[in-house]
């Protein structure tokens, strides 16, 4: 097998729009999951059809968590800059997910405290998260330099 | 390009750094992996390296003992895909033997070694592989094998004594 050979299988792991792709993947399916369960855990007295459609939903979006998930750590890891995008696109999305949370429960008689307490230690970990790929990058790409002298950007 | 730096700029995510460092390293991998499973599997299990290297990049520290590394994931591969035959037991041989150390020395033709490689038991195949054709310390190849330095030294007797009787079999001229 040629050295060419190989690039072409490994075209997944080499492609940054697919180690993106399978990021938003996981991103998406748990924020989706999250919301769906929000709404399902503070609707009162739904029927059985509804609970079991709200559940259905909520697996789906796990599903596609996991499989996000399994190819990031199995097959297309993230590399640094990779993580930065990821751990913007993962803020965005627990923003969204605080917003529609505090939508949600402001419209009740009686708000729930506990899922916007939830949503907010969840932006809490994608904001530390954010800083600290943020953080490694940085150093990767001073030692970067230095191994160059600083010949690149 | 030092290793570090293609490491590093891989650890970045440079595309074209993944690139180079597929085609710097290679020819090693495959050779590694064909000569320890057979050319019949060694396409799938050096992707399946290439796989595990990637996953592995970003949280490799040392730039500076990348073969190594890379040589640890190959064998780990490998050993999982002959978990059978590396689940078996050690071949005994009287080791107190040492009339035929000097024949067996002469063994470390290359061409040689790569004959006979196939009739060797895994562990012994791997520590010629990594010893013989690719140059590798004996240190090195105790980290890369997870065993002292001594057992590599015992096994890659073994290796030669095996080879030799191996080739002599087959009436190649030792």
């Amino acid at each position: 097998m040629t050295t060419d050979d190989m690039l072409d299988r490994l075209s997944g792991p080499l492609s940054r729009r697919r180690r993106l792709a399978h990021a938003l993947v996981l991103i998406a399916g748990l924020a989706g999951a999250a919301f769906v369960g929000l709404l399902w855990a503070t609707e009162p007295e739904l029927p059985t059809r509804t609970q079991v459609a709200f559940g259905a939903l909520v697996t789906l979006g796990l599903c596609w968590a996991a499989y996000g998930g399994w190819t990031l750590t199995r097959r297309t890891p993230l590399f640094a800059l990779d993580r930065v995008v990821a751990a913007w696109m993962a803020l965005g999305a627990t923003v969204l997910l605080l917003g529609a949370t505090v939508a949600v429960v402001v419209t009740r008689d009686d708000p729930p405290i506990l899922p916007v307490a939830a949503a907010a230690v969840l932006l809490g970990v994608a904001a530390t998260n954010l800083a600290a790929v943020r953080s490694r990058r940085a150093a990767l790409l001073r030692r970067r330099d230095a191994l160059t002298g600083g010949r690149r950007g | 390009m030092s290793t570090e730096l293609l490491i590093v700029r891989c650890q970045l995510g440079e595309p074209d750094a993944l690139t180079d460092l597929v085609r710097e390293w290679h020819p090693t991998v495959h050779g590694f992996v064909r000569r320890m499973v057979g050319p019949g599997a060694a396409d799938d299990v050096a992707q399946e390296v290439w796989i595990a290297i990637f996953r592995g990049l970003p949280r490799l520290q040392d730039a500076d003992r990348f073969a190594p590394w890379l040589f640890t994931i190959a064998r780990r591969t490998v050993a999982n895909r002959l978990r059978a035959e590396y689940a078996r037991p050690e071949v005994e041989l009287d080791l107190d033997r040492t009339d035929d150390d000097d024949a067996a020395e002469r063994l470390t033709d290359r061409m040689a070694v790569e004959a006979g490689l196939g009739a060797l038991p895994a562990r012994e195949r791997e520590v010629l592989v990594l010893a013989y054709l690719h140059d590798l310390p004996l240190a090195t190849c105790a980290e890369i094998c997870g065993v002292p330095v001594g057992t590599i030294k015992s096994r890659l007797s073994r290796a030669r004594r095996l080879l030799r009787e191996e080739l002599i079999r087959r009436e190649y001229p030792s």
